[in-house]
């Protein structure tokens, strides 16, 4: 490179946008669809009647459960729109065996073994946490057992653990570009940070946040410096000396990756403390987890991560129909809105089908695993938060990254991203490529530090 | 200086917290020898019993109603500690100890399992109570003044129990059957009934921690779990079975916790067991326990 870019100039390059949405709410243009669901083809051969079995594996107990429930809700509304429908090529009903993620690592496995063995799954789905993935992948590959995990999106997957996957698939967006997307956002948003400070929960996503957002930040804002670090507890609930620490350390921005109760504790001390009128606040997920549970008391103008991933409110009204219809579906369903992870469960039962469907166009009757396994490698599917693509290389899904800022809106009981400021950044931007070599901490990690420039300020 | 008062202040909070849990929990070893490992759950049932009674069943009424409300996860706590200490736990008391380590174990997975099957996986809040005493000024610093207000019961539980056990008849006969239980019972001392007092008063405590940090803290599924760990590293350091143990423990285990966030914040999580870790080395029956 023979000159350094300035920020604005590099940020354009990629493709870092702040768009406004359409108006939020229901549009007057009612699209009667069936989901993603697409017009049934007649299948080719004969389709066996017994049912296709899911073992869905999440948090059901414990504190992850904020996240389990609605990813078992997705995977469950999706299924029972295919099974009204006959089932998977009209004739095998889609039946869901779950196992509480909860258990342990260790109990996991053997529950993903047992259900392979003496369940007869047909296919494994779910896990919430970065610390099963990792332990999950290489039983599914052993078991010869179709995967996709929803979450549980470590880089460490397919850059350590499974890095030749051929059965196991995984569809939210890749751990890495939570801290990239929440880094370029402040670079974007609030280029004057001088100082800030890092509050993350101590274990694998708290430490992948830190790492991104810090090296992102090291070249979009080379002059800004880390003045505090404090490492809760995963699922504390006490941040009081925490922020105690923050506001001592007088930082411009606050970055934290706290999420689910953890966050709506954080903030609520936070704001009897005086937090939020001290500093910014960028956060990777203080919205994604669970829609409902963050209050109107929540400051507006927080950068409220999504989990670079979805947030049931864009693409606004009527842009996307897949998302409309799918979240009104969920909320009648479930009297609650979606959140990534029910995004995601829905979304990969879909593609599931398509796969199914589309290898049994080319070989006739049911499709053997290897055939299905062929469809999903490079498919680009239309899920309610967008296109995602499966790369082939690695199995991993990518999604176009997706943030923006909390706002009050009279719509909705609680925060939501405001429409008019959303940021969207193409993932193609912010991960690693095809063929990049495995890097530490991660491929993304170590492309960013070697291909990206430091700006000029 | 404004930053140490709050530091202090932090940790006191802490202690409250953690002295309430621990110090039910010591008490009921204390006098049953029981080491109850629902306990944790049982402060989480008191929290969600007052986060809904004050997040959802009452949202919107008065003020003065919700305070009011605010103690009710303690005697929801107790009541289930009256019912379960005569019919789960009486049974196990000749038994070896394995057993009663077994029932209550189970009894923790049952709570858990019952808290979510009646309020659900995800978190509730009673923040009204929090937000509405509104904060002080210390300095450059503000500070809820709720937390105050935690720090003050913790204090008052502290002194209300010194009392209850050393200056009262009931204190006399307690402390009696946890020294010799046949010996009491020889004397005339109603043995169950003290039993199904203590551990009442036990699980009052733990209610009691729950419902004083659920508006600051919310709900959460797993804060049983938590606390109990928690609580050992309490009681542990200060000494099992000793109400001035949990309460030296828990100001040490506060203490220790905020000079560890502040001062070393990669190893927050390793701090509080590295305290514990020297404390039994020097001392294996924690610092207020008497050797067997």
């Amino acid at each position: 490179m023979s000159s350094r870019p300035t920020r604005r100039d590099f940020l354009s390059q990629l493709g870092v946008t702040a768009a406004a949405g359409a108006a939020v709410g229901g549009s007057a243009v009612g699209l009667i669809g069936a989901g993603i669901a697409q017009a049934q083809e007649k299948p080719k051969g004969t389709i066996p009647s017994t049912p296709f079995k899911i073992g869905h594996m999440t948090f059901f107990t414990g504190a992850g459960a904020v996240l389990g429930e609605p990813m078992y809700k997705g995977n469950l509304l999706a299924a029972e729109e295919i099974n009204a429908q006959g089932g998977l090529l009209g004739k095998r009903k889609i039946e869901i065996l779950k196992a509480d993620e909860a258990a342990g690592t260790d109990a996991n496995t053997k529950e993903m073994r047992r259900l392979k063995l003496s369940e007869k799954i047909d296919m494994f789905m779910g896990i919430t946490s970065s610390g099963n993935t990792p332990a999950l992948g290489p039983v599914a590959e052993e078991l010869k057992l179709l995967t996709i995990f929803v979450d549980g999106c470590t880089d460490f997957l397919f850059d350590k653990a499974v890095p030749n996957p051929r059965y196991v698939f995984r569809i939210t967006n890749i751990q890495s570009a939570d801290g990239s997307t929440c880094a370029l956002a402040v670079a974007a948003t609030w280029p004057q940070i001088k100082t800030y400070a890092h509050i993350h929960p101590d274990y694998s996503y708290g430490r992948n946040c830190f790492d991104h957002f810090s090296i992102v930040t090291k070249k979009m804002l080379p002059n800004a410096k880390s003045v505090s670090e404090s490492w809760p507890k995963l699922f504390a609930t006490d941040f009081t000396p925490h922020i105690t620490k923050t506001l001592a350390a007088k930082p411009d921005l606050l970055v934290t990756s706290l999420w689910g109760g953890d966050y709506v504790a954080f903030y609520k001390q936070a704001l009897q403390q005086g937090l939020f009128g001290k500093m910014k606040v960028a956060t990777t997920l203080a919205l994604g987890s669970v829609p409902q549970s963050i209050g109107k008391d929540h400051p507006e103008g927080v950068l409220t991560g999504v989990h670079s991933n979805y947030h049931f409110t864009y693409p606004a009204g009527n842009r996307w129909p897949l998302n409309k219809t799918f979240v009104e579906k969920y909320h009648a369903k479930f009297n609650e809105y979606p959140n990534f992870q029910a995004e995601g469960a829905y979304t990969a039962t879909y593609v599931l089908k398509t796969a199914i469907e589309k290898a049994n166009k080319l070989v006739g009757g049911w499709p053997d695993d290897d055939a299905i396994i062929g469809q999903i490698e490079g498919m680009m599917f239309p899920g309610p938060g967008g296109y995602v693509y499966f790369r082939p290389d690695n199995h991993q899904g990518y999604k176009d990254a997706i943030t923006g800022f909390s706002k009050n809106v009279a719509e909705y009981p609680f925060p939501i991203l405001d429409p008019h400021r959303i940021i969207t950044i193409p993932i193609r931007n912010i991960t690693a490529p095809p063929g990049w070599p495995k890097g530490e901490p991660t491929s993304t990690y170590t492309w960013i530090d070697q291909t990206w420039p430091v700006v000029k300020a | 200086m404004d930053i140490l008062v709050v530091h202090l202040f932090n940790a006191l909070l802490y202690a409250s917290v953690l002295f309430l849990i621990a110090g039910g929990l010591s008490l009921i070893y204390g006098v049953m020898r029981i080491v109850n490992l629902a306990h944790g759950n049982l402060f989480a049932f008191g929290a969600f019993l007052t986060a809904s009674a004050v997040g959802q069943w009452f949202a919107g009424s008065n003020s003065a109603l919700l305070y009011l409300l605010l103690p009710i996860g303690a005697f929801g706590a107790a009541a289930i500690g009256a019912v379960l200490e005569p019919t789960l736990l009486r049974p196990f008391y000749r038994r070896p100890e394995e057993y009663q380590l077994l029932v209550t174990f189970g009894l923790m997975m049952i709570l858990e399992d019952l808290i979510r099957f009646i309020w659900g996986p995800y978190p509730i809040s009673a923040t009204v109570l929090f937000s509405k005493m509104g904060s002080a000024k210390i300095g450059d610093f503000v500070y809820p003044r709720y937390n105050l207000l935690v720090i003050a019961v913790g204090g008052l539980a502290a002194l209300f129990l010194w009392a209850f056990i050393y200056r009262t008849k009931f204190g006399v006969v307690l402390r009696a059957t946890s020294q010799d239980m046949r010996r009491a019972a020889a004397l005339g001392v109603n043995v169950n009934l003290v039993y199904v007092q203590a551990f009442t008063i036990g699980c009052f405590m733990a209610g009691l921690a729950g419902a004083i940090i659920v508006p600051s803290q919310s709900a959460v599924l797993g804060m049983g779990v938590d606390a109990l760990v928690l609580s050992f590293i309490v009681v542990v350091t200060g000494g099992l079975g000793s109400l001035e143990g949990a309460l030296v423990g828990a100001l040490i285990v506060g203490t220790v916790r905020e000079i560890g966030i502040s001062m070393f914040p990669e190893i927050e999580l390793a701090v509080l067991y590295l305290i514990a870790a020297i404390v039994l080395i020097f001392r294996p029956a924690g610092l207020f326990g008497k050797t067997a």
